[in-house]
């Protein structure tokens, strides 16, 4: 019984980190309805960035953070210019298999930049914990939950009430509808997709005092992410965070009580099973799953 | 009379002079030319480029100050083997189009077995210096040589060093000990632990506590550490990749997992530099099996052995600068001496001859590179017995060789572990 | 057949290559081109003519890779029952994903088609009792025809070859018959076709699972051609995408496009590796970063794959007219 709260709390960290990532897969799959497979390259950037800094610069990661916040976002919409911008218009398949070409180039770009070695930012506070009765949380994944929370709420507040979100919002809906209002669908996307890459960029600087990074990296996180996303329905802020949350906690409570082995089963089965009976997710909307584009 | 017999003398020392400097300077006549096939792209990329690296280091050895291979220079094809489908390519590839009548490689398991089986379709020589597979060497095929322990070595000798050093440290009998085995779930992690697992009960009748296996790109091993927690074991027999045992290593702190020993195998994990890059000092306190490192007593070796260690360890030193060797490079720098040892004595690449003379080759510990010795069995793969492994212990942020004691000047420390941050 | 020329001279000169060529490595290409083409061209089936883009389909290359690998190893059966048994289990998760693809669409069931593919990994990866886990299973090699032991690389030649030929007529038929008609309306509008009375649902589960039975039995083929089946290689995401993209790059939804894109692939990947990969490289990794950013300006330009894109060029050529 003494492991419940040890359980609880690695659930709700493992979900923080998780919708960090989730959150702005959710905006760019649910606004422009792309399967960005590099997604977890943009992780994996991040990650090098805030190791890199570290390692020449000796620069603390949230240091890296808050100054790095611009770069991430001109290097999202530069991305976007030169990637996806020529695609955005056409069939799925072109757009998915462009998104695999760049994440296969990204993580090689990576592997011949920096060796495929594990690095790992180990910052003179890494073994500070807080305790929390008998559980012990790590310092950096409270603060990386702490960011996934904030992040989220912004995210939402800014989708729902502000005017550049509300046309998001309309774009995503329908694209054709919103181009007939007036709507600048290219200017849309274009942000969409430099904030959906900033935030899984300052994803990544958050992760790097919690894993080590590598060229190949964002495998272990980016199918995860989907799981979330899909579970909380596409574009849905609030819903990804929650929805990161169910994922961490069947990750988490099947590692203790069926065995790590089988975990991957779980959540993946989770996936299936959502997919089948209720695709829009606990929180999309119905039949948003037929629709398609 | 007597201007003669210094005209003698002098003619024969001019003669010594000449011959000595013949010896010397002999010039390796031809080339032999041999393939190489490492994963040097993709997910093994890493270690096969390590690997092909050590084989270079040696080659260049070999041909400067060894006299080459049957006394012409040897010189290498590379291939590149990034799945199974292009293992096998590659390999004939480099039998048909590159004419090579021996191909060696290829570090990984899921690799050897495609290339293994290409090579012998195309009748040429299989020289297996890495891949630890227990089946390569038990497919009755003829041409395939492993100079390598396979994966039940590794369990093997993991166990030895737990029930013949470890226990009495611990003032128990080997069969008093509890261990808990986690592992990876790729073929390396599996067959190493699942041997380890065999010998510890049947030989030794050790108490299992534990056994689990995850994917080595999990996110969290909390809650196996809290399982772990409840097991209370004495020792954890742990198998690791990279990022899994820099992650294991943080939240077991974070967690406050106690536990008297970890013991690794392999220069993965626990095993490679990047542990001790991560963690400095607090790297302090794991085991890992691995080819011999610093401490080790090169003067115990046979002569012939001590000659060839030394010169590898100062080429590799040349060439990367580390005083330090990755397991990559002894591996296959190992490997290729054995190689060069058998055509030496073979004086042949013919299939049968090279055959005969590889098994009949009988060299005890401490003849070789890593103090290795050679006795190759009817199914082409070297004793576990012979090729001595080694356990390194993290000290001072580096490994350094502690077992077998007669072999290394350090000891093992910290046995048991303590508390996490009592290991200066 | 009109139109069906191209076809004939790449089968014509596939088929001659064994008598012309005698090096086996280039052989060992021919091999592999036909195989990975035929792989391809049975995801084109689904993904190309039922307009049903699957990332999944190594789960069934998978499954006929194992079936193959596990009678030869523990019951002695010949590969080409393994083949049959591989093909139909295929089928049968064919019609599993089929059932998927009728509630999602687009991108979500992609996402499908890659958890589906991943559950087969973890389960043939874990299962150590019956698959041997992660380490894989070597395959028998016991020489004859009967158990596919096969030495001489120009007998493959003619078996993939055989493989091919008929996948290119399956898909002919897709392309020319009046299911084939039926099922090009439900690619290009579902809702439409369904208010004609094509019985779309029905055609698109069909197409997946007979696209998965033909992805089997590539796989028990390329089971004995390796000899070796590794779980995390034969149920790859990365392999799911090499049979979608030789389709693409070719010419998705058309009959020889397969075959095109994975002759294109092979030839620029071994080439690449040939130039960029080998010989102490210090730069491992150039020829990905070549082949990743060759995809991203292939889809840019010329998206609807080789073929199409080689018969517009074509097409436009005699065009210097005023309309021009």
């Amino acid at each position: 019984m003494h492991v419940v709260p040890q359980l609880l709390v690695s659930t709700i960290l493992l979900g923080g980190i998780y919708a960090l990532i989730a959150v702005g897969l959710t905006l760019i799959f649910g606004v422009m309805r792309v399967v960005n497979f590099a997604h977890g390259e943009f992780l994996m950037l991040g990650m090098y960035l805030a190791f890199w800094a570290f390692a020449l610069l000796h620069l603390d990661p949230y240091v890296t953070l808050v100054v790095s916040l611009p770069l991430i976002f001109g290097f999202g919409w530069l991305s976007y210019r030169m990637v996806m911008r020529p695609v955005i218009h056409a069939s799925h398949n072109v757009q998915v298999f462009t998104t695999v070409g760049l994440s296969i180039a990204l993580q090689n770009v990576a592997l011949v930049l920096w060796t495929g070695d594990s690095q790992f930012v180990r910052t003179g506070y890494y073994t500070v914990v807080v305790r929390l009765g008998s559980a012990v949380l790590n310092l950096a994944q409270l603060i990386a939950f702490a960011v996934a929370v904030l992040t989220t709420a912004a995210l939402f507040a800014f989708l729902r009430w502000s005017y550049t979100g509300k046309v998001m919002r309309a774009t995503a809906q329908d694209r054709a509808v919103a181009s007939l209002m007036g709507i600048d669908t290219g200017r849309v996307f274009a942000l969409t997709w430099a904030v959906g890459v900033t935030c899984v960029g300052v994803a990544g600087v958050l992760l790097a005092p919690i894993y080590p990074v590598y060229p190949t990296v964002g495998l272990q996180f980016v199918l995860i992410a989907y799981v979330a996303v899909v579970l909380g329905g596409l574009g849905d802020m609030a819903g990804a965070l929650i929805a990161s949350l169910i994922v961490a906690a069947v990750e988490v409570v099947g590692s203790y009580v069926i065995g790590t082995a089988w975990k991957e089963v779980l959540y993946l089965l989770l996936f299936i099973g959502i997919l089948v009976i209720r695709p829009a997710g606990l929180f999309g909307q119905r039949g948003a799953e037929a629709i398609g584009t | 009379m007597r201007h003669v017999k210094w005209m003698m003398v002098v003619l024969g020392i001019v003669a010594l002079a000449l011959g000595v400097g013949a010896v010397q300077g002999q010039q390796l006549s031809g080339e032999y030319k041999i393939g190489v096939l490492e994963p040097l792209t993709g997910n093994l990329a890493v270690q096969g480029k390590l690997h092909l690296e050590g084989y270079e280091i040696m080659r260049d050895l070999i041909n400067e100050r060894f006299g080459g291979v049957m006394g012409k220079k040897l010189v290498f094809v590379t291939g590149d083997a990034v799945d199974p489908t292009v293992a096998a390519s590659e390999a004939t590839r480099l039998a048909t189009r590159e004419g090579v009548k021996i191909i060696t490689g290829t570090f990984s398991s899921t690799l050897c077995g495609a290339a293994s089986e290409a090579a012998s379709r195309q009748n040429v020589i299989y020289w297996e210096s890495s891949c630890v597979d227990p089946r390569l060497t038990r497919r009755g095929l003829k041409n395939v040589f492993r100079t390598e322990i396979d994966g039940t070595g590794f369990g093997w000798y993991n166990i030895e060093f737990i029930a013949k050093h470890l226990a009495h440290r611990l003032g128990k009998k080997p069969s008093e000990l509890r261990v808990a085995y986690l592992s990876e779930d790729s073929s390396y992690g599996q067959s190493v632990t699942e041997s380890a697992r065999q010998r510890a009960k049947q030989e030794f009748g050790m108490q299992e506590v534990g056994l689990e296996y995850y994917t080595f790109t999990t996110n969290d091993l909390t809650p196996i550490i809290l399982k772990l927690k409840n097991a209370n074991p004495d020792i954890l027999h742990h198998i690791a990749r990279d990022q899994d045992a820099i992650l294991f290593w943080r939240q077991a702190r974070e967690q406050n997992f106690q536990v008297k020993a970890v013991v690794h195998a392999g220069a993965t994990g626990y095993g490679a530099p990047g542990f001790g890059k991560a963690f400095g000092n607090d790297a302090n306190g794991p085991f890992a099996l691995l080819e011999p490192g610093p401490g080790f007593i090169i003067e115990g070796m046979r002569p012939e052995g001590q000659r060839i260690e030394r010169a590898f360890r100062e080429a590799v030193k040349a060439k990367t600068g580390s005083d330090v060797l990755a397991g990559g490079h002894q591996l296959a720098g190992g490997g290729l001496w054995i190689l060069k040892l058998a055509l030496d004595a073979a004086k042949t690449d013919d299939l049968d001859k090279f055959r005969a003379a590889v098994l009949a080759m009988d060299l005890p510990v401490g003849s070789a590179v890593n103090g290795w010795g050679v006795k190759f069995d009817e199914t082409g793969q070297n004793s576990n017995a012979r090729v001595q492994h080694y356990m390194l212990q993290w000290q001072n942020g580096s490994l350094v060789t502690v077992w077998p004691e007669e072999f290394t000047t350090n000891r093992a420390k910290w046995i048991p572990l303590g508390a996490w941050d009592q290991r200066k | 057949m009109k139109g069906t020329w191209p076809a004939v001279a790449f089968f014509a000169l596939a088929a001659l290559g064994p008598v012309v060529v005698r090096d086996a490595f280039l052989l060992d290409g021919l091999i592999l081109i036909l195989l990975w083409g035929a792989a391809a061209a049975a995801w084109n089936v689904a993904g190309g003519y039922a307009g049903q883009v699957s990332l999944g389909h190594a789960a069934f290359f998978g499954l006929g890779a194992y079936s193959a690998a596990l009678l030869g190893t523990k019951w002695g059966l010949s590969p080409w029952i393994g083949l049959l048994v591989g093909a139909v289990l295929a089928t049968a998760f064919g019609f599993v994903l089929g059932f998927l693809s009728n509630r999602l669409r687009g991108p979500y069931f992609v996402l499908a088609t890659i958890a589906f593919s991943q559950v087969l990994l973890i389960v043939a990866s874990r299962w150590r009792g019956f698959t041997s886990g992660s380490e894989g299973i070597p395959v028998p090699f016991r020489p004859g025809f009967w158990t596919l032991g096969i030495t001489d690389k120009r007998v493959w030649v003619a078996i993939v070859l055989v493989l091919a030929v008929f996948l290119y007529l399956v898909e002919l038929y897709l392309e020319r018959s009046r299911r084939g008609y039926q099922l090009a309306a439900v690619r290009e509008d579902e809702d439409a076709a369904l208010s004609l009375g094509v019985p779309a649902r029905r055609l698109k589960v069909a197409a997946i699972a007979a696209s998965a039975a033909l992805t089997a039995v590539a796989g028990a083929l390329w089971a004995q051609y390796v000899g070796f089946v590794d779980p995390f290689y034969v149920f790859s995401v990365d392999l799911s995408i090499r049979f979608a993209l030789a389709a693409i790059l070719g010419g998705i939804g058309t009959p020889l496009g397969p075959f095109l894109g994975a002759a294109l692939i092979l030839t620029l990947e071994t080439y690449l590796r040939a130039r960029f990969g080998g010989i102490g490289a210090g730069l491992v990794g150039i020829y990905l970063i070549i082949y990743g950013t060759v995809l991203v300006v292939m889809m840019r330009f010329a998206p609807q794959g080789l073929v199409p894109w080689v018969g517009e060029r074509l097409r436009r050529r005699p065009a210097a007219g005023p309309a021009s």
